[in-house]
């Protein structure tokens, strides 16, 4: 006889309490994009999944006065790419929502599952974590949080302990002058990204770089942030020598492997021209936005 | 454990047990006998499961049957009458847009969620609303003419 139920709770709790009660074997399902593959090889076998899609507070997109912005874990890509205010302000991250899988599978995938899933090539998570994003945790302790990149232990790993559920990525406000930009090498659509590259960059009124971070993906065991960059950027000019040097960092950086699809030279290359690419962007559209015009 | 399933399926209100673990694709095809969306990969890469749930377009084999619990499914059988083709259907035929046919029903699907949204799409924009179906036959190029007839015919009979 199969034993293997579906549930659906309204609330956290109670998707905290069923989880609980299903110890290892139960799963949080989200847009089972990558769950009902997983679950064909799991082991043990997975035979309790616990449907996060009705919880109504995790499919919100929530923006805070200061213009943050609340990511609820079940908010889907296709919600991301239809959404103006981050259109608006993140517009790498609507990128990268727009990037994963075809139509149908962003109907269902979730920014939660993209993350949760712990994929060093998944696509939200460089912009995410380019973007200082935290992750909201809630567990049988309550509540807490922290920042993503201390979410990731390796790939498909995770720190959360057993039976967390992440409730929401928490997106900070940016200041004036602020660009975020996404970059990704494949060779088709619906291909997964060979490499991927996320920079944010702040410019001061004379096009001074003041803050800039750049993530990678595809490139490490996870998602990877470019260590020393903003320091190395700050009170540079946004021009092409200091584009060349975020190309240079982000390479040197990049712990990339050798796999089927790419050698670890080559994505170890692409790396710092993603991210080039990516810092260029960020930079067009600092100097774009509105807030503190020169 | 079986569960009761009540879904409205093409327009028709359905009560069925389904298993927990049943996808929703199984259900339409073995339980249903609506064979339209089709079985390929199984991995949510081909498209060829495409079913509309409560009007947004998912890939069938990547859904529980369960999780449809209360809502309307519609597939490629309910995009029109039997024995009758939409204008849709009719333009994939006129131009030659299938050969095998076996990708034509998520073909079909995407095409009407597409459509739905933007009644004069570019090529690049019906391109797009296509890159998650796989077509092993056309080449693509007379499905994206047929769709893009498609919605032609429909801005003409608006006037
Ligand atoms: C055809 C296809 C193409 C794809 N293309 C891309 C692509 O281009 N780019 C890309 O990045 N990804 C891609 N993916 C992978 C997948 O779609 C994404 O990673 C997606 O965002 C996963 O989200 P989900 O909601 O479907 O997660 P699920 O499959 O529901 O969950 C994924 C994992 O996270 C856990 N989980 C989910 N939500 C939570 C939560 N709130 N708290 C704790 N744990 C949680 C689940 O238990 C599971 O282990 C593709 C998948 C398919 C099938
Ligand atoms: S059978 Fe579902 S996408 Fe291929
Ligand atoms: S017509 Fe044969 S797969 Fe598309």
């Amino acid at each position: 006889m199969d034993d293997f139920t579906y549930h659906a709770p309204a609330t956290v709790a109670e998707a905290l309490a069923l989880r609980a009660e299903g110890g290892g074997a139960a799963r949080y399902l989200a847009g089972g994009s990558d769950l009902l593959l997983a679950m064909q090889r799991a082991e043990p076998p997975v035979a309790r999944v616990i449907d996060l899609k009705g919880i109504a507070a995790l499919r919100e997109i929530r923006v805070a006065a200061d213009g943050g912005v609340a990511l609820g874990a079940a908010v889907t890509m296709a919600a991301i790419e239809r959404h103006a205010h981050l259109l608006a302000h993140y517009p790498a991250l609507v990128a990268a929502a727009a990037a994963v899988g075809g139509p149908p599978i962003r109907n269902r995938a979730t920014v939660g599952g993209n993350v949760c899933n712990a994929s060093p090539a998944a696509d939200t998570s460089p912009v995410l974590l380019a973007l200082g994003a935290r992750a909201v945790i809630a567990g049988g302790g309550g509540e807490r949080e922290l920042p993503l990149a201390e979410l990731w232990s390796g790939p498909g790993r995770l720190t959360l302990l057993d039976g967390e559920l992440l409730t929401a990525v928490r997106l900070p406000a940016l200041p004036p002058r602020t660009g975020c930009g996404f970059q990704r090498l494949t060779r088709a659509a619906m291909d997964i990204a060979l490499v991927s590259a996320a920079a944010v960059c702040t410019l001061d009124r004379g096009d001074r770089i003041t803050a800039a971070a750049c993530a990678l993906g595809a490139v490490a065991p996870t998602v990877l942030a470019v260590a020393g960059l903003g320091a190395a950027l700050a009170g540079s000019r946004a021009d092409a020598g200091t584009l060349a040097r975020v190309e240079h960092l982000a390479a040197a950086a990049a712990r990339p492997i050798d796999d089927h699809r790419a050698s670890a030279a080559y994505r170890r290359e692409m790396a710092g021209v993603m991210a080039r690419r990516a810092m260029a962007e960020a930079c067009d559209r600092a100097r774009a936005t509105s807030g503190g015009a020169a | 454990m079986k569960i009761p399933l009540r879904v409205t399926v093409n327009g028709v209100p359905r009560e069925d047990l389904v298993e927990a673990r049943t996808s929703l694709l199984t259900y339409l095809r073995e339980q249903c006998d609506l064979t339209g969306a089709k079985r390929a990969c199984e991995e949510g890469e081909c498209g060829c499961c495409s079913v509309l749930l409560d009007g947004t377009q998912v890939t069938a084999c990547l859904v529980f049957a369960i999780e449809a619990q209360g809502r309307h499914v519609t597939t490629v059988e309910g995009l029109s009458e039997p024995q009758l083709l939409n204008a849709l259907q009719q333009a994939f035929a006129e131009n030659g847009a299938s050969q095998c046919g076996f990708c034509i029903p998520g073909m079909l699907m995407s095409a009407t969620t597409l459509l739905e949204r933007n009644g004069s799409p570019s090529e690049a924009e019906i391109r797009r609303a296509i890159s998650g179906n796989l077509c092993r036959c056309t080449g693509y190029d007379r499905i994206v003419a047929a769709i893009g007839a498609a919605a032609a015919q429909r801005r003409n009979a608006k006037g």
